[in-house]
């Protein structure tokens, strides 16, 4: 059997590293398409972001530990990653075509 | 233990800091060698031991070399497994890029190139497909070196420190990535739980109990070259991060990227596809001599670092010529294009953003081209306190628990020194044993780097067996004598690999240092031997403690452990 | 060889600072002058650590490009710490080289 414990450090170390890199990923998304939208290079804005993505990324990594509510962590890793990257996707439609 | 703020701090730095700590130990090990992976190389193919040389003429010395450059055959077989019907013979296939690389350091020059198949991609996202081929050139004379010695220092001990060497599906990238971002997690909260960050800025008691030396060794450490191991973490991942951690541009961003490539394509006047149109070849020395011209313009007077065609006998075809970083820290190429059927300079790169200065800067600072003897050691010196803050990091996990463990009849605490042991003396003797079987096997021996990897492996395989055999100590809250073993057969190694040397090349230390002057041969001999004295003291240290009876006193240690129990 | 004078003068002017700012604690003053009655003069001393922090880094831009120079600082920073740090865990007494009698507070 499992124990309790062991399916809540479990929890955390997905959600820390998963949920963190999707959101993330997410947030280089929409801030690079963003960017291209406001007329700043792509490549600029690429260097631009991994410069920050990775100091998020330890934010939220940090910040996934030390979270008291579980619940919450995940609706703003899995639900921010999503939403960044419906709103990413769709301007980077509206700007490739 | 996740109930207050500092004990999930302290979760978090003590067991995801020691289940990576293992790969952390791997990469400071071998991103501190890494500092002089050509001296290495140097010391590990005797035929290439002479001067680092500029970038030979290309119409002259290149060209040739270029023209008998074939397909990888490695890469061969590894392309067939992605096309579409049987790849064409080799000999027909027809150079469509190449390049030549050195640094300041190189006596030798890298070249490669990719040669165009006809063959669909089984993938079709798999777009832009070439054979790769590539060679190792003596550019004194053109001559072809054989590919069979293995550059243990620049395509071993280097690569082992951001992939492990393990290939598959990249898995070392990441295994690496993910150390990256819990050292930076740990060193977060390394502060975050030491209480007594400036107090005990300067301190170091090693007459004290070992649980609280090996705690003041792990601070120091630790927080004395901070900035160090911050920045070295930080800059791993940006190196990395738009081709393999966030790649971003070839995934999600993919079409905006490649708008953006075509656009870009345009403005550059940098030529996306071939026209199709044969075109001969100008003078390539002439464009190599006007690009020097230009850069000592700007005040920049350089030698060329890297230089790549494009689209080889097209009409499109161009070449790009790129300053060696020397002189500062930043990757600053410098870039100047010129149209290779006429020499013409297309391009001249323009003075870089804000944000390029300082991705170049970060991403300069952990590849460090430049010329800077005392940075590189102090480089050294900043990963070596890496490795020894995390061995003892190891250390504390196993001291603090041992006693409990003991009585508890756990094994956890075994296991762990074991692994320590073998990512610390098991580790260094892998590196030493492979540098013994360079200079034991000969050199004409056909796949001596294959040889030269199997003892490497097989040397950590038996450190790792060695450990776990004498483990058993510490299940019963004493000390494992592999430490100590370890260390005799490093130090044995060690002095081996330097009389080895001696014997099988002449190059001893007195004419390296002396009398015929070679730093990269003399710095590798003096190293290990540096290494030997540092394991010989250590072995008869521990030699001495395990030959004492020590009585802990209670008081004071249980003390101790209530205090630096407390995050667990 | 002129850069190779700065960087020597680099070097020193770190290990002085850090060996200064190290005897500002009472703890590791004591090691230094086990049988010394007063304290440091802390003032002085910090002021001096300062001091030759700020001249070892006009030290390194003076050898290197300033982008080089800020890598040289920081690494020196690491090297003399931990020197001072080793010197105090295993030969204090040598401190007292750099730390004259009026260095002391008379209290």
């Amino acid at each position: 059997m499992i124990s309790q414990t062991a399916l809540h450090i479990t929890n955390r170390i997905i959600a820390a590293f998963l949920g963190g890199y999707a959101f993330t990923w997410g947030l280089s998304a929409l801030a690079i398409t963003t960017m291209v939208t406001l007329g700043i290079d792509f490549h600029e804005a690429e260097t631009g972001m991994t410069l920050v993505a990775f100091l998020v990324f330890l934010a939220l990594f940090l910040w996934t530990f030390a979270a008291a509510s579980m619940l919450r962590v995940w609706l703003v890793l899995a639900g921010g990653a999503a939403v960044m990257m419906l709103i990413a996707t769709m301007l980077q439609n509206s700007l490739v075509s | 233990m996740f109930n207050s703020f500092r004990m999930s701090m302290g979760w978090v730095h003590t067991w995801l800091g020691l289940v990576l700590g293992f790969v952390l130990m791997i990469c400071f090990f071998f991103g501190a060698l890494s500092v002089f992976d050509r001296e290495i190389d140097r010391w590990a193919i005797p035929d290439t031991r002479f001067e680092p040389q500029p970038m030979p003429s290309f119409d002259e010395v290149l060209k040739p070399v270029f023209d008998e450059l074939k397909p990888h055959p490695t890469d061969m077989a590894a392309t067939q497994q992605r096309v579409i019907g049987d790849l064409p013979d080799p000999d027909t296939m027809p150079l469509k890029s190449l390049y030549a690389y050195t640094t300041h350091r190189d006596p030798v020059l890298r070249i490669g190139g990719e040669f165009g198949i006809p063959n669909e991609p089984k993938d079709p996202a798999d777009d832009h497909l070439h054979v790769h081929g590539w060679a190792t050139v003596n550019p004194t004379t053109g001559e072809t070196l054989s590919d069979s010695a293995l550059k243990i220092g620049s395509d071993w001990f280097y690569p082992m420190h951001f992939n492990l060497h393990l290939r598959w599906n990249m898995l070392g990238y990441w295994i690496v990535g993910v150390a990256a971002l819990v050292l930076l997690a740990a060193l977060v909260t390394g502060v975050i739980i030491h209480r007594k960050l400036f107090r005990e800025f300067f301190t170091f008691r090693p007459w004290k109990h070992v649980l609280r030396s090996s705690l003041d060794l792990h601070n120091v450490t630790g927080v004395v070259a901070l900035p160090f191991h911050f920045f070295f973490a930080f800059t791993a991942l940006v190196i990395f991060a738009t081709n393999i951690y966030l790649p971003l541009s070839h995934t999600t961003l993919k079409p905006l990227h490649e708008q953006h490539e075509k656009l870009e394509a345009e403005r550059t006047g940098l030529p996306h596809e071939e026209s199709g149109e044969a075109a001969p070849l100008a003078s390539v020395d002439a464009m190599v001599a006007e690009a020097k011209r230009r850069w000592a313009e700007r005040d920049m007077p350089g030698e060329v670092g890297y230089l790549f065609m494009d689209h080889i006998g097209d009409e499109n075809s161009y070449v790009s010529i790129y300053r060696a970083g020397s002189d500062r820290v930043a990757l600053v190429g410098e870039g100047i294009h010129f149209k290779a059927s006429t020499g013409e300079v297309i391009r001249e790169e323009p003075p870089r953003s804000v944000v390029a200065s300082i991705d170049e800067f970060l991403t300069g600072l952990h590849l460090q081209h430049f010329e800077h003897w005392m940075l590189r050691w102090l480089y050294v010196f900043g990963g070596l306190l890496g490795a020894i803050c995390i061995a003892t990091g190891f250390i504390l996990f196993v001291e603090k628990r041992k006693a409990r463990h003991a009585k508890a009849g756990s094994q956890g605490s075994r296991i762990v020194d074991a692994m320590a042991v073998t990512t610390v003396t098991g580790m260094v003797i892998a590196a030493v044993s492979m540098l013994v079987a360079n200079r034991i096997l000969p050199a004409d021996l056909a796949g001596k780097g294959q040889w030269e990897q199997t003892v490497f492996w097989w040397a950590w395989g038996l450190a790792f067996l060695h450990a776990a055999w004498r483990s058993s100590p510490v299940a019963k809250a004493r000390v494992n004598p592999a430490w100590r073993e370890q260390s005799w057969v490093l130090a044995a190694l060690s002095l081996l690999a330097v009389v080895m040397n001696w014997v099988t090349t002449g190059d001893h230390l007195i004419k390296t240092l002396f009398t015929d002057t070679y730093w990269a041969v003399a710095g590798v001999d003096l190293s290990l031997i540096a290494t030997a004295l540092i394991a010989m003291l250590v072995a008869r240290k521990l030699g001495a403690k395990a030959t004492e009876t020590v009585k802990p006193k209670r008081g004071k240690s249980a003390q101790h452990n209530k205090q630096v129990n407390a995050y667990d | 060889m002129i850069e190779a004078g700065w960087l020597i003068a680099a070097v020193v002017s770190t290990m002085l600072s850090m060996g200064w700012f190290a005897l500002c604690y009472q703890s590791h003053w004591k090691q230094v002058f086990p049988g010394h009655a007063g304290g440091p003069n802390t003032f002085l001393l910090k002021l001096l650590g300062r001091g030759f922090l700020l001249l070892s880094a006009v030290c390194c831009l003076a050898a290197d490009h300033p982008s080089m120079a800020a890598l040289v600082w920081i690494m020196l920073l690491a090297v003399a710490a931990m020197t001072v740090a080793m010197l105090l865990s295993r030969r204090p007494q040598w401190l007292r080289l750099i730390c004259p009698s009026f260095f002391a507070d008379k209290g």
